[in-house]
């Protein structure tokens, strides 16, 4: 029956098989090495198998391309696992509703921001996505209470902005009006590389020009959520080793002394070294630590009732700048205490006289495309830290939905069922309506094989119900182009390999239809439905490019 | 085997199609199409229960308490019921959200005039009267809509945008408790979750399913008429589609399943499949030797059969559906159901006879 397939020695000189083979060991290989774009590399490898088995028409070519793919998909499965949404594992999805519509670049900002917030307290698993662009859905894999609750508090959150001149409070957050943030257009910056300006409220101005009076050249430290009566522990020996050569480590200390001053708070700097059984904690509440800080340091806090903030171990590190008064040494930014930019009072301000509105401005680093794109981030950071939080918008959280995991396994269970009916319901049908076992088999094991390909592609990302959906319903139409296949077959008239070209030129038809009838909804960032979208078309693209002309390799050798 | 409907008066075939295409069309136009939620807006509350719940008595009992149109769903599960209660959208969240949207464009305005007008004097006149409008909507929004009886007119902007968007949320919020205690009043439940789509976000789901639609529609089109490049055939096809889109929308007017964004998904796929069955009998026909009522009714033959294993798994799809009562599910399957029954009818019954027609007429 397989005459025409070549035997094994055959296939060692037979160079398409080994180009194949070894594409397959560097996908395999590059699985291993990269496992976070397992999902990817499954797609790659179906689009590069796909067209070689296309192009080289040979059966073994186009058996070995699905059985390699197929392997591939295995192992992805048995290292990877399969990812399921909240609806299969149990979770809460907490709805966001933005303030106001945003456009699609600042949509993936807030995501981003949001997911960074989210992960603060260790839950990687937490899904953050858009929905149209005015809300946001943020999930995560328990349903516990507690968790959620510290989920919401930390998304309710918003920044405080707090602006400090030689240890006093300058200007606040409630200071500046709303929607006065604004970026210098080029031709007033007057020499610098970017500029924010912003305007604030009547007592604001006031406020200001009275603290900042006669300071010029003094450091506006602006603070983003600065921690307050806490103890910021610095590691000594990290904190010499990343300070520049000409730095002294005394003078470093007391710059970041001075950048902590302020009337009323008792914030001080304490070296991990430091912190022994017995030391004076009180009046203190908080503590800011490195998330590499020994264990011991960690206890001494947490057993003494004192809330910590764990950061990495960069963030610990100020960054030192000199300016200002005689051009002194300065900390430009110590993201550990929430310091994000130290900008220097220009002497025209501090006369005294209240002033509606200011600018931020400075040099960017680099040179060219870069200086630019050093400029523009360093707009988008101010602007931020002024507008009293990373999120461009304000946001309130809707109500939440809670599906408790023994109920999400069970729809999976279910769901898993579903499939498998499926897939024997429509065996029987092309059992019923072939009855002849050389089509039968062939029929089911490529569905099979594509059902599989499909689950370790859409669960190398998230499955969820509506990609749950696109795969059951793969299984009744990845069938069509094997029965397109074999009615062509069995027809009487005409070679086999134009029954077979006349068979794929149909099919190459149909699935171009079906991929371009879905393809709007699968960019149109309804999040609910992409799944379905996404199932659909790569279940369309797997059977144009691989399963059917394998299916074909076998039928044209059977029938 | 069925014997071949195209041997004899071919154009009988038309009758089942026209006259389900007429029903479909009657049943859209007398009964409408159920928006759900997404579409829709409103609340979608979602209930678990021990004990099943009398529907229409919970309908009135909720319209007693001052809800227009209450919608309510019981379903029986593998662990109790489960009640789904919809609300249309309510007014005073309707008028939030308009609040809202004059707000937020009217606030930096006034923010800027503020500052001119203290720096300089400028612009005083109409610093004063869009300060005052901007301020009476904040007005209408704490205390009216929100009930937050606070004094407005001493907050400066600052202030009366942290304010503003704290009532907005507690409208919102208002709302669902208000949901939630008319429900607890009538049902004892073991969990509710409460899911409400705004005007915003529901204007624009509509958006974004018509360019979809429009999209899907231009792209399959010109793609049909590419590969015929005929006109008679490429139009066959089309109708045919679109035919099959009606019988569809007419079933889900029948049989009252709501246009959600997930039966819309099917409604887009169908689409796809619809057009699959169109092109396998064109191109047989079109593109073979042979007497075209055989080359009809063997294209036929294929394409009943690859109906059917697509049905059959949508089948497997609805029955989990009915046992799991997950509304994805039950949206996708029912909707692609009706819609390959009616390709069945749309395809075999107009495609076809329409490019019989043209053939048999150009001999």
């Amino acid at each position: 029956m397989f005459e025409k397939f070549p035997s094994l020695g055959q296939l060692k000189n037979d160079r398409r098989f080994v180009f194949i083979l070894l594409l397959g060991a560097l996908m395999f290989a590059g699985m291993f090495i990269y496992p976070i774009y397992i999902g990817f590399l499954l797609i790659l490898s179906l689009l590069i198998f796909g067209t070689l088995s296309s192009v080289w028409k040979e059966p073994h070519i186009r058996l070995s391309a699905l059985f390699l793919l197929l392997i591939l998909a295995v192992s992805a499965i048995a290292v990877h696992g399969i990812k399921f949404g909240i609806d299969f594992m149990g979770g809460t999805r907490i709805p966001i509703v933005l303030e106001h519509s945003v456009s699609d670049l600042t949509m993936q900002d807030m995501v981003n921001t949001i997911k960074k917030r989210a992960s603060v307290i260790g839950l990687t698993e937490i899904k953050v996505k858009a929905v149209g662009n005015s809300e946001i859905y943020v999930e995560l894999p328990s349903a516990d209470e507690e968790m959620v609750s510290r989920v919401e508090d930390i998304l309710e959150k918003q920044g405080v902005y707090l602006g400090v001149v030689d240890g006093k409070t300058a200007i606040t957050g409630q200071d500046i009006l709303p929607g006065t943030i604004y970026r210098v257009p080029t031709q007033y910056l007057g020499g610098s590389d970017w500029g924010v300006g912003f305007s604030i409220t009547k007592a604001g101005a006031e406020h200001f020009a009275e603290i900042v009076k006669g300071k010029a050249n003094y450091p506006l430290y602006m603070f983003l959520d600065r921690p307050s009566n806490a103890f910021v522990v610095v590691n000594r020996e990290q904190l010499k080793e990343s300070l520049p050569e000409s730095v002294e480590m005394d003078d470093a200390l007391a710059a970041m002394k001075e950048a902590l001053e302020l009337d009323g708070d008792n914030t001080i700097i304490v070296f991990e070294e430091d912190v022994l059984p017995g030391m004076n904690l009180s009046n203190r509440t908080y503590a800011v630590l490195r998330k590499n800080a020994p264990q011991s340091v960690k206890d001494i806090f947490s057993s003494a009732g004192i809330m910590t903030k764990e950061v990495e171990d960069n963030e610990m590190i100020p960054e030192i700048s000199y300016g200002g008064v005689g051009g002194a040494m300065v900390v430009a930014k110590w993201e550990a205490v929430g310091l994000l930019s130290s900008p220097f009072l220009s002497p025209q301000i501090t006369d005294g006289i209240p002033s509606y509105s200011y600018s931020i401005t400075g040099p960017a680093s680099g040179a060219g495309q870069e200086k630019v794109l050093n400029a523009e981030r360093r707009v988008k950071e101010i602007e931020s830290i002024l507008k009293g939080g990373a999120l461009p918008v304000r946001i309130t959280l809707g109500s939440k939905t809670t599906i408790p995991a023994p109920l999400g396994q069970e729809f999976l269970r279910l769901s898993l069922i579903g499939l498998l009916v499926a897939f024997l319901i429509v065996s029987l049908v092309i059992s019923l309506t072939y009855r002849r076992l050389n089509v039968i088999l062939p029929v089911i094991v490529v569905t099979l094989a594509e059902v599989i390909v499909l689950i370790a592609i859409t669960g190398s990302f998230t499955i969820d119900l509506a990609t749950m959906a696109g795969i059951i319903a793969a299984v009744g139409v990845s069938v069509d182009a094997q029965i397109i296949i074999t009615d062509e077959l069995l027809k009487k008239h005409g070679t086999k390999e134009e029954k077979l070209d006349k068979a794929m030129s149909i099919i190459n038809t149909n699935v171009t239809v079906a991929i371009l009838a879905m393809l709007p909804l699968l960019f149109s960032g309804m999040v609910e439905i992409i799944g379905f979208a996404v199932a659909t078309i790569l279940g369309a693209l797997l059977g144009a490019l691989l399963s059917r002309p394998a299916y074909a390799a076998i039928a044209g050798e059977l029938i | 085997m069925l014997p071949n409907i195209y041997k004899g008066n071919y154009l009988l075939a038309l009758i089942p199609p026209l006259l389900l295409i007429a029903l479909a069309i009657c049943f859209v136009l007398a009964n409408g199409i159920n928006l759900g939620v997404d579409f829709e807006g409103g609340t979608l509350a979602t209930l678990q229960t021990k004990n099943s719940v009398d529907a229409s008595w919970l309908e009135s009992k909720l319209s007693e308490e001052g809800f227009a149109n209450p919608h309510v769903n019981v379903f029986q599960t593998t662990y109790g019921y489960k009640v789904e209660v919809e609300f249309a959208q309510s007014e005073e969240i309707k008028r939030a959200e308009s609040l809202k949207s004059e707000f937020h464009a009217l606030l930096p305005e006034v923010s800027n005039l503020e500052v001119r007008y203290l720096s300089t004097g400028e612009n005083g006149e109409e610093y004063t009267q869009k300060k005052g409008k901007l301020y009476s909507i904040a007005e209408e929004m704490i205390n009216g809509l929100a009930g937050m009886n606070e004094v407005v007119s001493n907050k400066n902007l600052n202030e009366l945008n942290g304010l503003f968007a704290s009532s907005y949320s507690a409208v919102y919020k208002n709302y669902e408790k208000k949901v939630g205690a008319a429900i607890n009043k009538h049902v004892s439940y073991d969990s509710i979750s409460l899911q409400t789509v705004s005007p915003a976000l529901s204007t624009q789901f509509i958006e974004k399913a018509g360019n979809v639609v429009l999209f899907s529609a231009i792209l399959s089109t010109l793609f049909v008429f590419v590969v015929f490049r005929t006109a008679v055939p490429s139009a066959a096809v089309l109708i045919g589609a679109f035919s099959d889109v009606v019988i569809a929308l007419g079933a889900m007017s029948f049989f009252g399943i709501p246009l959600t964004l997930a039966s819309f998904a099917a409604l887009i796929m169908l689409v796809g499949y619809s057009l699959d069955t169109d092109v396998l009998l064109t191109m047989r026909m079109l593109k073979r030797e042979g007497d075209p009522r055989e080359k009809a009714f063997d294209a036929m033959k294929t394409g009943i059969t690859m109906s059917t294993t697509a049905i059959v798994a949508f089948s497997a799809l609805f029955a989990l559906a009915y046992l799991t009562r997950i509304s994805t599910y039950y949206e996708i399957s029912s909707v692609v159901i009706c819609g390959l029954i009616g390709d069945i009818f749309a395809t075999w019954g107009i495609n076809a006879v329409i490019l019989l027609k043209y053939m048999l007429g150009r001999r």
